[in-house]
């Protein structure tokens, strides 16, 4: 098995599943004084759930690469979950253009080979429409298959509980869930192919790489490996601004 | 199902399998199949082979009457392959099992791993030859010289050998993983899917197939959605319908056209907003597909849920039955232990009026859409004494726990029922737990 795994405690997860709850839904009991506190816990567990969906999601996906026969289907879904939150984490970034969120926004850049990693802040539109979000799910028979996005709660509130929850949580915690040390070996089963999944800009589907993987791909592999050692300096220099 | 006015009260029957609580891989039970008589129950496992059980029919006119499933034949159906290409193993464990219906003496069944698909004969042979002209007895050639007369061989009695033999193999025809095989109503046709295509054979010819439903997109990269199951419809052998990873069911006419990419009826039901989570995709896909018996339903299971559909309506389910919704809280967990990737089946019984799907801590659970009364029981060597009824479980989902109820917290979710198998007929049914085969039937009084 490639890399550390992910770090999580399992309280943390069994507290997830206490309190914390559907993407959009609202606790039928709640009430307005002290609602507003409710709101912002809800939101920032709900984040907090995310991420740990988001390491684990990796995580499996890593497994998955690594020699262990592949499950399409186990793949595809996971693949969907994946981009379900990568979509979600770019509507929260998108909600609160004044602040950056390093989730969303710099370390899909980081990964990506084409894009300067330099990304001053996430007011610069280019920067985000680069990595818009796949186009639907490509399906003839109509738009049902579309996933569709949860029901946002008010802009502003979940702005704020996001800019409050990134300014209380030190970064490491944010990048705790993310594992880099993938990519830290030479021995990769996998090419460096196009950015369709964030954060891992490979082929999911080894079966169509006909080609063994061999040194022509090992361009984009070291770019990415590149723009990964980068990440921790540019996360330093935004805390720092 | 429990009660009084000549309801069903399941007892135990039989269980196959190792008792020892480590269970070797091999031994793990990956499908199970009656025949179409009922008279036969066909079980495939991880290791490749299949086993089949004869009910012994006992006389029926006596009030105690039991059927005894015994083994009947056993083969090693399919072996590891590797992929050389793709540097790949290929697992020879039994994916799915369909029989064929009786056409003469010898039985007939499908049996297919990732790759391939094998019928075999299965066939009596009670009596040998003997006398032959040319051969003694042990088989060794006479010396031509010492032959002086004729004889004409006679058949004479022996002990019962069952003898299976694959008569075709079919091969190369699946680039994914087969999850389902189903046999056409016109006895000549079957089809076989993986997770990107749908196909259909003769059962005559080996050496080709063609492709009825092709999912794949040009690019790999904009890959959302895999078939899940497919199946022809019991009476009609121009339809069969497959459902995929995200819920959906499609139903196809082959009439239509020889691709039939465009389905005739796209069964979906819209999601309540208020259950939409991270893993909504996940739990909403189907992970079998079944027609009722008189061909007017269908049913699908996905993680959380039973449904079944009428064929004529498309926009939603005319009955939905929860399994064990207390796990919703819990998919967090389920998705850490990737439980919520597990695939269950479902089965109808005889007349269509009672359906059953397996769950976790082996309980399986059987809806009676008539009565509207659902009942929840365990497959396990504590209840496992000859004509013992069964007790109704239940699952305790918060506050204080009753007595005999089991809290969520206390399931076993090593121990699941993932096959399960109602006799055509009877009531009689068949649960595979892990490694062990379990043999219920309705209590007669």
């Amino acid at each position: 098995m490639l890399g550390r795994g992910v770090k999580r405690k399992r309280s943390c997860l069994e507290e997830l599943e206490v309190e914390v709850l559907p993407d959009g839904a609202r606790k039928p009991d709640r009430k307005q004084d002290g609602g507003e506190d409710r709101e912002e816990e809800a939101a920032a567990s709900l984040l907090q759930q995310r991420q740990v969906v988001l390491g684990l999601c990796l995580k499996k996906l890593q497994d998955d690469q690594a020699g262990v026969e592949l499950s399409l289907r186990r793949s595809v879904l996971l693949a969907n979950t994946l981009r379900q939150i990568q979509e979600e984490m770019w509507r929260d970034r998108t909600r609160g253009p004044d602040r950056l969120d390093p989730d969303s926004c710099l370390v899909r850049d980081g990964f990506r080979e084409d894009v300067s990693v330099t990304c001053p802040g996430c007011a610069e539109d280019g920067c985000c429409d680069a990595v818009s979000p796949d186009a639907p799910s490509q399906d003839p028979n109509g738009p049902s298959d579309q996933q569709k996005p949860p029901p946002a709660p008010a802009g502003s509130t979940l702005s704020d509980s996001a800019t409050g929850y990134l300014s209380d949580l030190a970064l490491d915690d944010i990048f705790e869930d993310i594992d880099t040390s993938m990519y830290e070996t030479s021995d990769l089963p996998w090419s460096c192919g196009g950015g369709a999944l964030w954060p891992l800009g490979v082929s999911l589907w080894p079966e169509e790489n006909l080609k063994p993987p061999s040194l022509s791909s090992g361009g984009g592999l070291q770019s990415c490996l590149m723009d990964l050692n980068d990440l921790d300096y540019i996360i330093e220099i935004l805390v720092k601004s | 199902m429990a009660g009084p006015g000549g309801d069903m009260q399941w007892c135990f029957s039989q269980v196959k399998g190792a008792i020892d609580d480590d269970v070797a891989e091999a031994d793990i039970i990956s499908t199970v199949e009656f025949n179409h008589t009922g008279e036969l129950l066909a079980t495939g496992d991880k290791g490749g082979r299949v086993v089949i059980f004869q009910q012994e029919i006992e006389n029926k006119n006596q009030p105690q009457f039991r059927s005894e499933y015994n083994v009947y034949s056993t083969f090693q159906s399919h072996e590891p392959e590797f992929d050389y290409l793709k540097s790949l193993e290929i697992e020879e464990k039994i994916n799915k099992i369909r029989w064929l219906p009786q056409k003469n003496a010898a039985q007939f069944l499908l049996s297919t791993n990732d790759k391939t698909i094998k019928l075999w004969k299965i066939s009596e042979r009670d009596k040998r030859p003997e006398g032959y002209n040319l051969k003694e007895d042990d088989g060794r050639y006479k010396d031509p010289n010492s032959i002086t007369s004729l004889q004409v061989p006679v058949l004479i009695p022996m002990d019962l050998m069952v003898e299976a033999s694959p008569r075709r193999v079919f091969a190369n025809a699946h680039t994914y993983h087969i999850n389902s095989v189903s046999v056409n109503s016109d006895n000549e046709t079957y089809l076989s899917a993986d997770d990107l295509r749908v196909n259909l054979w003769h059962l005559e010819i080996t050496d080709r197939s063609f492709n009825i439903v092709d999912i794949k997109p040009a690019n790999m990269e904009e890959l959302t959605e895999v078939i899940t199951a497919s199946e022809f419809h019991p009476h009609q052998c121009n339809t069969l319908v497959y459902s995929s990873s995200k819920g959906t069911i499609r139903l196809c006419d082959m009439r239509a056209s020889a691709l039939c990419d465009k389905h005739s009826k796209l069964f979906e039901e819209p999601e309540n907003p208020s259950n939409r989570s991270f893993f909504s995709e996940i739990i909403s896909s189907i992970s079998d597909v079944k027609f009722s018996h008189n061909g007017r339903y269908m049913m699908t299971r996905d993680y959380l849920s039973v449904k079944i559909w009428d064929l004529n309506m498309e926009n939603r389910p005319v009955e939905t039955y929860q399994v064990h919704e207390y796990l919703r809280s819990k998919l967090c967990s389920l998705y850490e232990n990737d439980c919520i990737f597990d695939k269950f089946e479902c089965c109808w019984n005889g007349n269509d009026s009672v359906v059953m799907t397996g769950s976790y801590n082996n309980f399986f659970r059987m809806f009676d859409r008539g009565h509207r009364r659902d009942i929840t029981l365990e497959a396990s060597r504590e209840n496992s004494k000859p004509m013992q009824v069964l007790k109704p479980r239940k699952v305790c989902t918060g506050g204080k726990r009753k007595k005999d109820e089991i809290s969520v917290d206390s399931l076993d979710f090593n121990k699941k029922i993932l096959h399960t198998a109602w006799h055509p007929q009877d009531n009689i049914i068949a649960v595979a737990t892990t490694n062990n085969l379990y043999i219920f039937q309705d209590k007669v009084n």
